[in-house]
């Protein structure tokens, strides 16, 4: 039948696209997203003959490689491999670290049961990964019923290590609650007092609104909040929304949200001259996944926080981890490449401090360890397992240097300054 | 009454088939047992879909709000009310059967297409709900950590528990469609004018089947909750509904069995495809548009109809539906 | 409350509501005509914003390049339209409407997968042109530049679509194939070129949708999941395959939800869909007559 025959010629054609695509990644995209699919078939290591014979260390990442954030999920494999490319050189207990990756389509359910896959299949000595903070709280609980470590990488929310904490979850991304008291810090000393708060209509989102909003209000108890506007996420236009906001006229506004959703209120407040008229703070503002896609198109003078940044501090650490990154991946590592980069590093020294492959004296050797980032020396704290790390406070401004914006006036804060004590993260888990 | 209903070979083949099932955990890895859970779960979701779809032929396009119904149910009795677990694992199936009385009665006033589109309508409304109300649902987070009773919480006792519970219904199902109530409502979807003719009060039997399918749906969900003790707003995702649309057209939705069969080809695709490649979704999305064109009655009902003309027996789907009026 | 506020508010609402409405025109038009609900619909007006940001991007994000956008991305929409009826679609009309759903579902599938190998995962934007750029004030209040054009070529699709439908051969002879496709085809005119007119046409402005999207939002992954769903309630209030139906439904949608906004903006997204819901409590075919 000449029809049968059409049909099949239409999706044999699609199937060589699809074969020359694989094939060669495409041309048009950034190499950061080639996705790192070929996920390494040596998962059948071979039983270990004795006891003490050294066998690969198996790290399992489950993350987003398909969806809106899949740029983080790749910015954070690449910067995850380069990491491995440095350990493996010298070894790590007599071997080196392997790892599986999965796709979890940006869905909880998806990452659930992939991170069972890679615990129960693989046999995953630890678990990392997610950009979303949900899929991290799911596999977080799954984690700590079969006992294996699992360190969070992109996903900010603080019930990661707060009040949904324990004994074998990690977080090496700055969490909601240290951005929010990193930003209120930064916001009380201004002399605003009725704001807005607005965001993306989920757990990062009022994760990071309710840090910044409580800690405000402890710093500034004369402060008021105007009202609230939450949006959902993928809202294609945020015009009636800013709209309604600029009408309420507030002092300050305060948005909550992130990745793509993040794009488009600096896109949105450019455009309708809100940022001119009303200072605004966001968490990872300054971040460059954000405004690079803007190019010259995004708003200057936006307050932002982030924990990473290729272009300060300017030291050479941090210099030549983005030299090594952009030889290998050809664009300057983001802010999930460093956390991935760091809990390689993580990994590999807990594993050397504890000299042997065994999973609770990974942990014990993981609490309260120090490393060397190219920000400077980074510590996994022991009480909550959450990392002490810097963060960069600045504005956005033109730079003659690069065809995109970046941050300016930027200053320093210690992690421990804004991270919540040990009781109060404890007191929380308790409750 | 069963061997009326059955042939004895087909017993006999269930019976080798539940007995195989019963010895797996003896011997599977703990990941196989899961999968396994998986597949039973997605397939009693798939099969009460069926009972709609295959033998209402009625335009069920989103079954998954039932199934995401019945799972929140359970999350939200256990994590909020100082409840026992067995009256949250009850009230599940109810609350679904509740919520497909509601949509279903707005829906059967419409026919078809309409009826569909209706359908995704509501239930996407269904979803927006529970995906906001954030103080309640957890918003996009979901609930995690459902407390169940110790045994539940192994993979085994999970396995064991849907394992029966998937047969139990399985069985009601069958029972369901083999009564003069399975008949009419076959009737009505080969001929409803002539159904309304002989006064068969069609929309009054479309409503029930659809209430009964929710109450299955529902079952699904709750055997969900148990055995991932976390539920997402994705469950109630209209991208869900054309998943299990998939499955039962897949496995052939004019058979009884072959959404088993779909559900049970998904999920494991998933399962290995997604250990390849990242681009699975366009895996399932090419296998389903050759499905359409080169095998539109499914994987089970191609079979059939292989058996059927070996036997030379005409018409092969319409004499195994019609053998029960 | 200050009257300028709910003027503007309306005036950013109604914008917004425009690109709902092209983009659900087209699914209401092929739905009308063809009878196929169109899952893939957001896929194509995803493929139509980052074709967009990719002739833009070749002119330099210039003002040139968006206008080439705006008109070129809906015509590369159109051919990979045009492949897809050719090829698959037209072989199915005779099937029932499930596997048309199916059918487009397995496409939605292929063609975000496709997305993602072509364009990558990462945000990508689309600068909007010099004299769109920035907002003029209205009533006190800033307006994007860019809402107004909205408000403007939003009701020029629908005067196009209208003299689609009742000035042209095509147009007509797709209104009656709509409402009897036996009687159309037994009067010897051949129906397949109109159906595959009106599903490229029903495609390209989903194509169209988002080309004028892209200067407004970030491209990227998963744009395509919010807008189908907002499409289909919008068309189902409207009364299926009645493009005015789903002008009156895009502006219900988004002038509720601009309004909820300045009375109740904590539960400003409910707004729409509580509309949703009355509409189909009261009228369950839509507000306007169904195309069948």
């Amino acid at each position: 039948m000449s029809r049968k025959i059409f049909v099949l010629f239409t999706l044999l054609a699609l199937t060589a696209a699809l074969l020359a695509c694989t094939g060669a990644p495409p041309t048009s995209a950034p190499p950061t997203s080639a996705p790192a699919t070929s996920a390494p078939q040596a998962t059948t290591a071979p039983p270990a003959t004795t006891a003490s014979a050294a066998r690969p260390i198996k790290v399992g990442i489950v993350d987003t490689y398909s969806g809106p954030p899949a740029a983080f999920g790749n910015d954070a494999l690449n910067g995850f491999k380069l990491a491995l490319s440095e350990i493996n050189k010298d070894g790590v207990l007599g071997s080196n670290i392997e790892f599986v990756t999965r796709d979890d389509k940006y869905q909880p359910d998806t990452a659930l049961s992939m991170a069972k896959e890679l615990i129960l299949e693989e046999k995953v000595d630890v678990l990392v990964g997610t950009v979303n903070s949900a899929a991290a709280l799911a596999i977080s609980s799954f984690a700590k019923e079969q006992k294996v470590p699992y360190i969070v990488w992109i996903a900010k929310s603080e019930a990661i290590t707060g009040a949904k904490g324990h004994r074998y979850v990690f977080s090496t991304s700055e969490n909601s609650a240290m951005a929010g008291k990193a930003g209120a810090e930064a916001l009380a000393q201004k002399p605003y007092t009725k704001y807005w708060i607005a965001g993306e209509d989920y757990e990062y989102g009022h994760a990071i609104a309710n840090a910044a909003w409580d800690n405000l209000k402890a710093l500034k108890p004369d402060v008021t909040k105007a009202g609230e506007t939450w949006w959902k996420t993928g809202e294609p236009d945020l015009t009636p929304y800013l709209t309604a906001i600029m009408a309420a006229k507030p002092d300050a506004i305060i948005f909550a949200t992130g990745g793509a959703g993040m794009t488009n209120v600096l896109k949105t407040a450019k455009a309708m001259g809100l940022s001119d008229q009303i200072p605004i703070w966001i968490h990872t503002a300054i971040d460059t996944s954000v405004l690079k896609p803007l190019g010259a198109n995004a708003p200057e003078g936006v307050m932002g926080t982030m924990d990473y940044l290729f272009y300060y501090p300017e030291t050479p650490e941090n210099k030549a981890f983005v030299k090594a990154y952009q030889d290998a991946y050809s664009a300057p590592p983001g802010f999930p490449a460093f956390h991935a980069y760091n809990t390689a590093h993580f990994i590999a020294e807990a594993f050397k401090k504890a000299g042997a492959l065994d999973k609770e004296k990974f942990i014990d050797a993981m609490e309260g360890l120090k490393i060397d980032s190219p920000t400077g020396e980074i510590e996994m704290r022991a009480c909550d397992h959450q990392v002490v790390e810097p963060l960069f406070m600045g504005v956005t401004k033109k730079n003659p240097q690069f065809e995109f914006m970046t941050a300016s006036d930027l200053v320093s804060v210690a992690g421990k300054d804004v991270m919540p004590s040990c009781e109060e993260v404890l007191k929380k888990r308790s409750q | 009454m069963l061997k009326a209903l059955v042939e004895p070979r087909w017993l006999v083949a269930t019976g080798i088939i539940l007995l195989g099932l019963l010895l797996i955990p003896f011997g599977a890895p703990l990941f196989y047992i899961y999968i396994l859970s998986v597949i039973f779960v997605t397939a009693l979701l798939a099969m009460s879909l069926n009972l709609v779809l295959g033998y209402g032929g009625i335009y069920q396009f989103h079954h998954a709000v039932f199934y995401g119904v019945g799972a929140y149910t359970v999350a939200l009795i256990l994590t909020r009310t100082s409840l026992p677990w067995w009256i949250a694992l009850l009230a599940g199936p109810f609350v679904a059967a509740a919520t497909g009385l509601i949509i279903g009665w707005f829906c059967v006033r419409l026919t078809k297409l309409y009826f569909g589109m209706l359908q995704i309508s509501l239930g996407s409304l269904v979803w927006i709900i529970v995906y906001r109300w954030y103080d309640v649902t957890g918003g996009d987070n979901g609930i995690h950590d459902i407390p169940m009773p110790e045994w539940l919480t192994t993979f085994q006792g999970a396995y064991y528990f849907i394992l029966a519970v998937v047969v139990v219904c399985v069985g009601l199902m069958f029972l369901l469609i083999k009564s003069p109530f399975g008949a009419t409502l076959q009737a009505i979807r080969d001929n409803p004018q002539r159904c309304e003719a002989i006064g068969i009060n069609v929309r009054h039997h479309k409503l029930i089947a659809i209430v009964i399918a929710a109450f299955f749906g529902g079952v699904a969900g709750v055997l969900f909750a148990t055995l991932e003790r976390s539920v997402f707003p994705g469950l109630l995702f209209w991208v869900l509904s054309l998943e299990i649309l998939v499955m039962c057209l897949l496995g052939g939705w004019f058979t009884f069995a072959g959404p088993i069969l779909g559900a049970a080809i998904v999920v494991a695709l998933r399962t290995v495809a997604s250990r390849y490649t990242d681009y699975w979704t366009m895996v399932l999305g090419i296998i389903l548009i050759l499905l359409i064109f080169f095998l539109p009655e499914g994987v089970m009902g191609f079979i059939q109809e292989r058996v059927a003309a070996k036997n030379k027996a005409p018409h092969p789907q319409r004499v195994e539906e019609g053998s029960g009026s | 409350m200050d009257p300028s506020a709910v003027i503007s508010l309306l005036l950013v609402g109604l914008a917004r509501a425009m690109i709902l409405f092209i983009v659900s025109a087209g699914l209401t038009f092929v739905l009308g005509v063809l009878r196929v609900p169109n899952v893939a619909h957001g896929s194509l007006y995803m493929i139509g914003a980052f074709v967009a940001f990719t002739i833009a991007t070749a002119f330099g994000q210039s003002s040139a390049g968006f206008w080439f956008a705006l008109i070129l991305a809906p015509l590369v929409v159109a051919a990979v339209a045009l492949i897809i009826e050719r090829g698959l679609l037209s072989h199915l009309y005779q099937r029932e409407h499930l596997m048309l759903i199916l059918f487009t579902f397995g496409l939605m599938l292929i063609l975000n997968d496709l997305v993602k190998l072509i364009w990558g995962a990462e945000y990508r934007s689309v600068t909007p042109p010099e004299i769109l750029d920035g907002a003029v004030t209205l009533f006190g209040f800033n307006i994007p530049r860019y809402s107004l054009f909205l408000l403007f070529v939003g009701p020029l699709v629908a005067v196009g679509l209208w003299f689609l439908s009742n000035k042209t051969r095509l147009g007509k002879i797709a209104r009656a194939a709509s409402v009897d496709r036996e009687m159309v085809g037994v009067l010897g005119i051949n129906v397949s070129w109109v159906f595959a007119a009106a599903f490229v046409i029903g495609c390209a402005l989903a194509g169209l949708g988002g080309a004028l999207v892209a200067p407004t939002t970030s491209i990227s992954l998963g744009m395509d999941l919010t807008i189908i769903i907002e499409s289909f309630l919008i068309v189902i209030i409207g009364g299926l395959g009645n493009t005015w139906g789903a002008l009156i439904g895009s502006i219900l949608f988004g002038v509720s939800q601009s309004l909820g906004l300045l009375f109740f903006p904590q539960f400003a997204i409910a707004f729409p869909y509580a509309v949703v819901v009355i509409v189909l409590l009261l009228r369950p075919r839509g507000l306007l007559r169904s195309a069948w």
